[in-house]
């Protein structure tokens, strides 16, 4: 998930490169390929060799990815729903009907809240777990694997542990009212805190995601950079902002773009803890409202203009903070 | 946290870790224990340790839990098989060719690594009945290969890179044909790469819920993540139950997970360093 | 992973492949399990509630079964039973309308042909076989009645000085407020995600007296376009609801369905306004200690909303709609004492009696519904109305929601009706 986003011609990148000591069949692969010598025994020009390597994946991704946004972007165009009998074009009446429409932009309001927190919140409370664990030992070795349990489960198995500790009668306030609390906040089904829950939960799973990166950024920060400026008598907040935090530029880079992406298809959860209320949308984001207007409220026209409009955002956002931080990168 | 105090560091790591993992303790440990002490003592330890909640999983008589798993195992083993081998391959020739519609197939793969999936349901649950494949395995399958070999591909186009040529070209001088020489030589090249497309494909595809819930459907039994969400209505008071289907919808993903765990945490960090 | 590894890898994947052109269908098999040569296996999209659970279904399943030689059940459970008209939708959607689905409600899908009609002959058992009439078209079998009135708690009217339950509107107000001078929350209503439906039985109630009972030709209008939510009809049902129901009135509005009703089972609260089908939870003592009373009127006069119909449905495109037709009909009649019993149904069959021994409080829901219609006024259910003229497929939930918010104060009743108008219009394109 985080290579393809960085890979840049001539980078290690990827499942990275075989380290072990096992010995490869021949030479072992070098960290780069060699100079840029031209090679003429051996071309590709062959119309064949594109058909068996590359046309199976090229139509499948054609017939199950490209063909759908292309389609629906269009069927986004047409007043297609179940109760009317014909279906005519449009244009842009939905996109026209959606931007006025309090319930939907509701639901890109809720997107966007649930994005910012967790991108937010996971990469400051990771990055601070991460320095925490920033020593070797078995002790720190066993706190990453439990950091990182919650990131190989289900979404679902996530969001009912989270569902029966939040519920009303779940087992916070159940501890809560044992405490002397009164009435304990409804969390998953008071609208003031719905969102916050669901955010919460997902920022818990998330969490040990920036762990793993952010440490894995740390370690590549040569102690001599840390101990140089020790001797120069930087205190730990001076060698924090002057090398540490520079450092793991690519590792906010990584976080931020996959918590992003993360955040903004949230849809399991949603359906789990919520069904996208309490009330009229009270966590409703737009990847649920999609499905839910397209399939229970059988109105694709409609929302095949939301996720048309969900494609405009996601597409823009990503582009530019990957951006701007591999700007920012490059800059520092 | 300095050299004279050393014990502060461990102490709040794992203070800190205790809280973080509260949530998990108190789904495994009501795993164990009856209604009466889940709602109880929801904390307890589960002294003594009941299996009911388990056995009550595996004997369901709608065989939920168990047509479920063999639907996952299923669904994950060819999704992540065919996707590997797919990317794998397109990934080696766009590499090596190097002409500018492999740049064009490329820059078109990219967009496909942001898409939610929600956004293209609709279509694809057209294409998929046009085809006659909606409510079936092949075409769950289908889906998943088509969602992921973005992914897949550019993880292995980083990995090829960094493989010399020399090889494939003493293979072509002895007079061995395209596929021979990628599945001979370089295919086993690629083992690092393929171990971490397969095991993230393995854990996503295995807990991906809106998937299988919309393209299986209900005619034709659905995965143990689905199973898990059925296995919850709003009446579900019973969430030692509902604790033992998860742990054992979770098994073997965590079994899978730890076998190859160097590879994922490493495919995962590839590019946290700079440089 | 070795290369020869990954042949067998890919030789194995191939052959599963070719294995399993479909998944493993999940679900119980009702019926016997013997699949003799003629046997049809058709799907059966049920929903489980704290009256009707797993088992209830898997018994009458297999019972009706036995009677129906040659057909397989493959039950299909909705998420919840508040999402099951969502979730059959969502099945139509993706092409997987169940051949038989229990209790769904016809609109839209019965306009697009997505239903199978039943023939007077049919039909010929049941009480009022018209009912749910889609321009003379049956899609749903009309096979029991409802009706919503008030639980109460009788101790908690004792204690706080009420010595008969409340008739007119001004005498309920007055209990409720004792109630709360007595220290007891007068409502238990519940409206909590993610089911959020707890409201709606109340406010049919309100609106059965505001709206349907002064005019019982309003929904005609409003789907002519002739009014609108903003209509002082709707408007006094909207207000007199926000009086009555608002969260200083309500026990625990964030409750689901299953906690209110616990709730209310347990003591909590005075007042549970209700379906008939509740007689079926409290247990014996519990049932000498709840009394029932129908929605206080301005005037005093007696008004209960009724719904029939309820039944099941098959689908158009069923492979086997005769034979599912058959099942859908004799799972009907079977289910007569069950529904009865277990789920407070009012049985609509011609000559149907109901079985002794059903609880006392069924028995006095059931008078209550027998006065009304000999000497009160019953009206359509909102939200239950059935049949044409009906509100535009999905507009249900949205009420739900947007009850939720006038009874939580996120919305006042201007915006609850311009919030109704709005998905109204919107849902009716």
């Amino acid at each position: 998930m985080t290579h393809p986003l960085r890979s840049r011609p001539g980078d290690v990148a990827a499942g990275g490169v075989p380290r072990s000591g096992r010995p490869e069949p021949t030479a072992a692969p070098s960290g780069r390929t060699g100079g840029p010598r031209r090679r003429r025994t051996w071309t590709w020009p062959s119309a064949g060799a594109f058909a068996v390597f590359v046309l199976p994946t090229l139509t499948v991704f054609t017939a199950m990815v490209l063909a759908p946004i292309l389609w629906t972007l269009y069927i986004g165009m047409t007043d297609e729903r179940a109760t009317r009998p014909n279906t005519s074009f449009v244009g842009l009446d939905n996109y026209g009907f959606l931007l006025g429409d309090e319930e939907f932009r509701h639901s890109l309001w809720n997107t966007v809240v649930i994005t910012v927190i967790v991108v937010l919140l996971t990469n400051l409370l990771g990055l601070a777990i991460a320095l925490l664990l920033r020593r070797q030992g078995r002790l720190y070795s066993l706190l990453r694997g439990v950091y990182f349990t919650p990131v190989i489960l289900s979404a679902v198995v996530v969001s009912v542990i989270g569902r029966a500790i939040l519920a009303d009668d779940g087992l916070l306030n159940s501890t809560l009212v044992s405490l002397g609390v009164k009435s304990p906040p409804g969390w998953l089904t008071d609208p003031s805190y719905a969102i916050y829950s669901v955010s919460g939960i997902m920022v818990w799973q998330l969490l040990g995601f920036a762990v793993v990166v952010y440490l894995a950024g740390l370690a590549g920060i040569p102690a001599e950079l840390d101990e140089a400026a020790s001797l120069d008598g930087a205190g730990p907040w001076q060698q924090f902002r002057a090398i540490t935090w520079p450092m793991l530029a690519p590792a906010l880079t990584i976080n931020t773009v996959m918590l992003m992406i993360s955040a903004f298809k949230v849809y399991d959860q949603i359906a789990v803890l919520t069904n996208g209320g309490p009330g009229t949308d009270g966590t409703a984001t737009v990847a649920f409202e999609v499905i839910r207007t397209a399939f229970s409220e059988q109105r694709p026209g409609v929302a095949s203009a939301m996720a048309g409009i969900m494609l405009v955002v996601v597409s823009i956002a990503s582009v530019t903070t990957l951006k701007l931080l591999q700007r920012r990168e490059v800059n520092l | 946290m300095n050299s004279r105090t050393p014990w502060v560091r461990p102490l709040l790591a794992t203070g800190v870790a205790a809280v973080f993992c509260l949530p998990l303790y108190v789904a495994l440990v009501n795993a164990f224990k009856t209604s009466a002490k889940v709602v109880g003592s929801p904390l307890a330890l589960p002294v003594p340790p009941t299996l009911d909640n388990i056995e009550q999983v595996l004997q369901r008589p709608d065989g939920l839990f168990w047509y479920g798993l063999v639907n996952s195992v299923i669904l994950t083993t060819l999704s992540i098989l065919i996707t590997t081998v797919l990317a794998a391959m397109s990934a080696y020739h766009l590499v090596r060719s190097g002409r500018w519609w492999s740049r064009a197939v490329l820059g078109v793969m990219l967009t496909g690594l942001m898409i939610p999936p929600a956004v293209i349901m609709l279509p694809i649950t057209r294409i998929l009945n046009a085809i006659g494949l909606m409510h079936t395995m092949p075409g769950a399958v289908l889906v998943n290969v088509g969602y992921y070999l973005p992914f897949a591909v550019f993880v292995f186009m980083g990995f090829i890179r960094s493989i010399p040529r020399e090889l494939e070209e003493a293979a072509a001088v002895d007079g061995a044909g395209r596929i021979r020489i990628f599945w001979q030589v370089v295919f086993p090249l690629l083992r690092p790469a393929s171990a971490s497309v397969l095991i993230f494909l393995g854990v996503w595809v295995w807990n991906d819920f809106l998937t299988p819930l919309l393209v299986l459907g209900p005619g034709a039994g659905n995965t143990v993540t689905v199973g898990i969400f059925r296995s919850i209505g709003p009446y579900q008071q019973d969430f030692g139950a509902v604790f033992a289907f998860m742990l054992l919808a979770t098994l073997p993903v965590l079994a899978f997970y730890l076998a190859f765990q160097k590879h994922f945490v490493r495919g995962l960090t590839g590019g946290a360093t700079k440089g | 992973m070795g290369k020869r590894a990954n042949w067998v890898a890919m030789a194995a994947a191939l052959g599963l492949v070719g294995l399993t052109g479909c998944a493993v269908g999940g679900g119980s098999e009702g019926g016997d399990g013997n699949s003799s040569g003629g046997d049809v296996t058709l799907s059966l999209l049920t929903f489980e509630t704290p009256n009707l659970t797993a088992s209830y279904w898997d018994d009458i399943i297999a019972r009706t079964s036995a009677k129906v030689p040659g057909v397989k059940i493959k039950k299909l459970v909705a998420p919840s039973a508040e999402q099951r008209n969502e979730y059959a939708r969502q099945l139509d959607s993706t092409g997987a309308l169940p051949d038989i689905m229990v209790a769904i409600d016809p609109a839209g899908l019965a306009e697009g042909g997505k239903l199978a009609q039943f023939s007077k002959k049919e039909l010929a058992d049941w009480v009022s076989p018209t009912a749910n009439s889609f321009n003379g078209k049956i899609y749903q079998l009309p096979t029991n009645s409802q009706t919503w009135q008030i639980y109460y708690r009788k101790a908690a009217f004792e204690k706080a000085g009420i010595t008969t339950p409340p008739k007119k509107w001004d005498d309920l107000l007055a209990a409720v407020g004792k109630l709360k001078a007595a220290g007891i929350k007068p409502f238990v209503i519940g409206g909590g995600a993610p089911d959020g439906l707890g409201p709606r039985w109340t406010f049919s109630q309100l609106v059965a007296d505001e709206v349907y009972a002064k005019d019982p030709k309003w929904l005609d209008k409003l789907v002519e376009g002739k009014t609108d939510f903003s209509d002082p009809l709707f408007v006094n049902a909207a207000t007199k609801m926000k009086a009555l129901a608002g969260k200083e009135n309500v026990d625990n509005l964030s409750a689901t369905y299953a906690q209110a009703q616990e709730a209310f089972l347990a003591g909590k609260g005075a007042m549970y306004p209700m379906g008939s089908w509740f007689p079926a939870a409290p247990d014996k003592a519990q049932q000498k200690q709840i009394g029932v009373f129908p929605m206080p009127t301005q005037d005093g006069s007696l008004v209960v909303p009724t719904y029939t119909g309820g039944g099941l449905s098959v689908g158009a495109k069923s492979p086997h709609v005769a034979k599912a037709k058959k099942w859908a009909i004799e799972f009907s009649k079977l289910n007569a004492d069950g529904g009865a019993r277990y789920d407070g149904l009012f049985v609509a069959l011609k000559g149907y009696k109901p079985p002794s021994g059903l609880p006392p409080l069924y028995n006095t829901t059931l008078d209550l519904y027998n006065r009304a219609q000999s000497s009160g006024t019953v009206t359509p259910s909102f939200g239950n109305e059935g049949g044409v003229p009906a509100l535009p497929s999905g507009f249900i939930p949205k009420v739900d929601a947007a009850l939720n918010d006038l009874l939580n104060g996120r919305a006042d009743v201007g915006k609850f009706v311009a919030t109704l108008n709005k998905q109204f219009k919107e849902l009716s394109k």
